[in-house]
């Protein structure tokens, strides 16, 4: 199952990566939460078309993940790779855009600049 | 010419076409902030890209040749996963900020 531990622990390591060293606060954030819901259900589509056993794009050999496909044939490892690799990088945006004065990190930020207006 | 071959690829042009309102009628503003963008992709794109190499060499997956171009990158990376590797967050951040703006939150 060499597919299978890796998915796991890249989740435990993006979390890691924010908990001990990015520190956004995106895990606290609502919006965190809202956007994930809207991109899981386009992440079961997509997926599901790359996975689809009937014509399959990406070939899963089987020895090496937990065999568990939901919905359809999606690999269950998927989510945690899929998970890994965008919460990754909103961590990364939102340290990026630190400091931005649109950076949406901070609501102080966007009153003070409506009351500019 | 034989369309299925891009598959893949046509699969991730419409992931970019279908996320493009996020940016213009949503206001996400990912696709016109690009050195913050290029700041967030960089490093996942490394790491995923090697996980990849990695399982491709040891078997853990492969791709159907029937739907892939069979253009190939350094190391026998198709290019259908740079492509992915790429697309897929930036549909993420623009959902991301889309929904920060319709929110109007942090």
């Amino acid at each position: 199952m060499e597919y299978t531990w890796p998915a796991i622990v890249s989740v435990l390591v993006v979390i890691a990566i924010e908990l001990f060293w990015l520190k956004t606060g995106l895990f606290r954030k609502v919006t965190f939460y809202v956007s994930w819901a809207i991109i899981l259900f386009f992440m079961v589509l997509v997926d599901g078309w790359l996975t689809k056993l009937s014509a399959p794009i990406v070939l899963y050999n089987p020895a090496e993940n937990s065999g568990i496909r939901f919905p359809w044939d999606i690999p269950v490892e998927d989510y945690l790779f899929g998970f890994a690799l965008i919460t990754l990088t909103m961590l990364l945006w939102d340290r990026a855009g630190r400091g931005e004065p649109d950076d949406g990190s901070s609501r102080r930020t966007r009153i003070l600049l409506i009351r500019r207006r | 010419m034989d369309v299925d071959r891009f598959q893949y690829l046509i699969l991730m042009g419409l992931c970019l076409l279908i996320t493009l309102p996020l940016e213009f009628l949503f206001g996400a503003r990912v696709w016109r902030r690009p050195r913050r963008l290029a700041a967030a992709l960089g490093i996942p794109l490394v790491i995923f890209v090697v996980w990849d190499l990695i399982a491709i060499a040891r078997d853990h997956w492969d791709y159907n040749p029937q739907y892939v171009t069979g253009w190939e990158l350094p190391f026998d990376l198709p290019v259908e996963e740079l492509t992915f590797f790429l697309v897929i967050p930036v549909c993420g951040l623009l959902t991301l900020e889309a929904v920060r703006n319709v929110l109007n939150r942090d």
